[in-house]
């Protein structure tokens, strides 16, 4: 690969105020699937609230430290997809590249780290029928998880996309990207939500 | 404000989102005596506002919808006080009833 290769389709010839990055059928997805978390949400956060000391005990055995880890890491794989973006746009591909593969490396440290968790505290007697807490635990994390292995499908398509300039589209490398940052602020909430809220 | 290749911008937008992260690991001392957790709705109510203030951060400035079409803006921003409201008003409703 050559810094002097020329995308197949260039990047839209418009005004970046009528661009909608990605195009809009990603966005009605991303906005969804936010309506069916937030929904999650609501029924987990009213829950909480008339089992008080069910939640807060169950809270009390989640590392803290580590879900700022886990958010940070994927906050860092949001920033690489969207340097990613960026190095494309302007026909860097190699550096696209690169970013993409940042991207995936941060995605799967997350994963890596979920997984350690998941076996600390199942070790711990804590599962998903311990309590009620534990339970809405695991289905949120491994809800999000299904869309964070979906995202590697998703970097694999950008890769794929970016290796050849034959197939290079950036609309289809903004559709990626898109994608990944919901799963980034999909997280955002549900550790929020999980570890904070009291 | 891209200078070889390197987006300033969006490098800041990364270390508020970080910042606000580890603002976390102090709300959350703030409201654990001797290792306990202690029901707080101040905590809730700053906990969920913080995510929302690191969601819109994402998608305008990771997302790039600060340079999109005016009608998405605007979609972006009711879509996260809609959450906002479902939110808290599920919470306090919770309160309420319990």
């Amino acid at each position: 690969m050559t810094t002097t290769e020329r995308a197949v389709s260039p990047v839209p010839e418009q005004s970046p105020s009528e661009h909608v990055p990605g195009g809009r059928d990603i966005w009605f997805f991303v906005l969804f699937e936010s309506l069916a978390f937030t929904a999650y949400f609501c029924v987990y956060l009213f829950n909480r609230t008339q089992h008080e000391q069910v939640f807060l005990l169950g809270q009390s055995h989640l590392l803290l430290w580590l879900g700022v880890l886990e958010t940070i890491v994927l906050l860092t794989s949001s920033w690489a997809v969207a340097s990613c973006v960026q190095h494309a746009r302007a026909g860097r591909y190699d550096a696209s590249k690169r970013e993409a593969l940042l991207t995936a490396g941060f995605g799967a440290l997350f994963l890596v780290l979920k997984v350690i968790e998941w076996v600390r505290l199942i070790h711990a007697g804590h599962t998903f029928t311990s309590s009620e807490f534990f339970q809405y635990f695991f289905f949120l994390t491994v809800i999000h998880c299904i869309h964070l292995l979906i995202g590697f499908v998703v970097l694999g398509v950008l890769w794929y996309q970016l290796s050849d300039q034959k197939r290079r589209s950036q609309p289809t490398v903004e559709i990626c990207a898109t994608y990944w940052h919901s799963v980034d602020f999909f997280w955002v909430l549900i550790f929020a939500l999980l570890y904070v809220v009291r | 404000m891209v200078e070889n290749g390197f987006n300033k911008r969006i490098f800041v937008a990364w270390l508020i989102l970080v910042a606000i992260s580890l603002v976390y690991l102090w709300i959350d001392h703030s409201a654990t005596h001797q290792g306990i957790p202690t029901a707080s709705t101040v905590v809730t109510v700053v906990a969920i506002c913080f995510a929302l203030i690191k969601v819109r951060i994402i998608m305008r400035e990771f997302m790039e919808v600060r340079g999109a079409p005016r009608f998405l803006r605007r979609l972006t921003d009711y879509w996260v006080v809609l959450m906002a409201i479902a939110l808290f008003g599920v919470y306090f409703v919770g309160i309420a009833v319990a």
